[in-house]
């Protein structure tokens, strides 16, 4: 490409058949000189101004990727480290009250064991079963099996508490999904950030954020320390909003 | 009491567990289970449930756009909607109970919550 000449003589050509096609009073001539013309400064504006929006979006990109670190490290990976503290937190109490409970069951088992092991043993000593029926063995074996039916009762109800106390999965699973959502974004943004230092991105898009996602898609648990100021604090809570809500009908 | 038919809907497996085992104490033992809305919505609108327990934050559709589409459904919009979810914000159960949730349990819940509010559920169902 032939160096540019300096601006005004560059369009030196062009000016001089617009005013031939003034002149001659020639509207299609002039039109055709005006186009000319528009399209020669077009071609000298177009380095510049590519040059100038890649400049904007780099700045544009660079501003919007920072802006984001800055809200990701001052409180986003703070917060995250809650998260985490709180989800410890609930692995432990609910590895406690799993153990609290079993420990709950080993002496209710141990009993029955103890006890059957007895009641055989009378009944085996008893070399005629007649005897045994005659002794104090059935009234042994009442016992037993009234005892027996109670701690059965107490083993049930802790089996049912074991069975709820698994319910931590699915609370700390939420939390721990949220916290690996925010160390994708802080890769991705600081990938950006990389990116741009080496100027390999200049010339794409800014590509926008994507908004922080409503309350629409779930939020997750309450987190000890970040709890939202809107929040319930517990099933009664609930049940009296509900009922305010169905007596405002 | 036992021909009543669950649908269970819950990304995790663990939860789903833990309520089909509750639903199954309390004798009831016609339990399906989903895991988000999408893959709700076409067995509720193929099978004749009768009670809907739902979470809300699922990958996929959440629960209250799964709340939202029964309830734009002829068939199923008087469905028993629970929605049992960690989800704790006043807004959102505001927006819960306008969308037509029949009840809210918060996690982490007891046996006895859940029996209570399904009861309450059951009974408005076969009085209306």
């Amino acid at each position: 490409m032939a160096p540019l000449l300096p601006e005004p003589e560059r369009y030196r050509a062009q000016v001089a058949a617009l005013q031939c096609a003034l002149d001659a009073g020639d509207a299609a001539a002039f039109r055709r000189a005006f186009d000319a013309l528009s399209e020669q400064m077009d071609v000298g504006l177009l380095p510049e101004l590519k040059r100038l929006t890649a400049t904007a979006q780099s700045a544009l990109a660079r501003f919007s990727a920072e802006a984001r670190l800055d809200a990701l490290a001052g409180h986003e990976v703070p917060d995250a480290r809650k998260r985490l503290t709180h989800v410890v937190k609930l692995t432990d109490e609910a590895a406690h009250r799993t153990m609290d409970l079993v420990d709950g069951c080993v002496p209710l088992v141990d009993e029955a064991a103890r006890g059957s092991a007895l009641l055989l043993e009378a009944w085996d000593a008893y070399g005629d079963r007649g005897l045994a029926i005659a002794s104090l063995w059935p009234e042994r074996a009442a016992m037993f099996l009234e005892r027996t039916r109670a701690d059965s009762e107490a083993l049930r109800a802790n089996l049912s508490e074991l069975l709820m106390a698994q319910g931590y999965q699915d609370i700390t699973g939420q939390i721990i999904r949220s916290v690996i959502a925010l160390v994708d974004e802080l890769e991705k943004v600081l990938g950006k950030l990389v990116r741009i230092a080496e100027g390999n991105e200049v010339t794409t898009m800014v590509r926008s954020l994507p908004a922080q996602p409503g309350w629409e898609r779930g939020l997750g648990p309450q987190v000890a320390g970040l709890e939202s100021a809107d929040a319930v604090s517990g099933q009664d809570d609930i049940d009296a909003l509900l009922s305010q809500m169905a007596a405002g009908k | 009491m036992s021909t009543v038919k669950f649908l269970v809907v819950d990304d995790f497996s663990t939860m789903r567990r833990i309520v089909k085992n509750l639903l199954q104490e309390l004798g009831y033992n016609d339990i399906t289970e989903a895991d988000d809305g999408n893959t709700a919505l076409p067995l509720l609108k193929a099978g004749a449930f009768d009670v809907l327990i739902t979470d809300w934050n699922m990958p996929g559709m959440p629960g209250i756009d799964l709340l939202k589409a029964v309830r734009a459904d002829a068939k199923l919009a008087k469905l028993p909607v629970l929605m049992l979810t960690a989800e704790a914000k006043r807004e959102q159960i505001v927006e819960a109970v306008q969308a037509g949730a029949s009840g809210y349990v918060i996690k982490p819940f007891t046996a006895t919550t859940l029996k209570e509010k399904l009861d309450k559920m059951l009974a408005a169902r076969a009085a209306a």
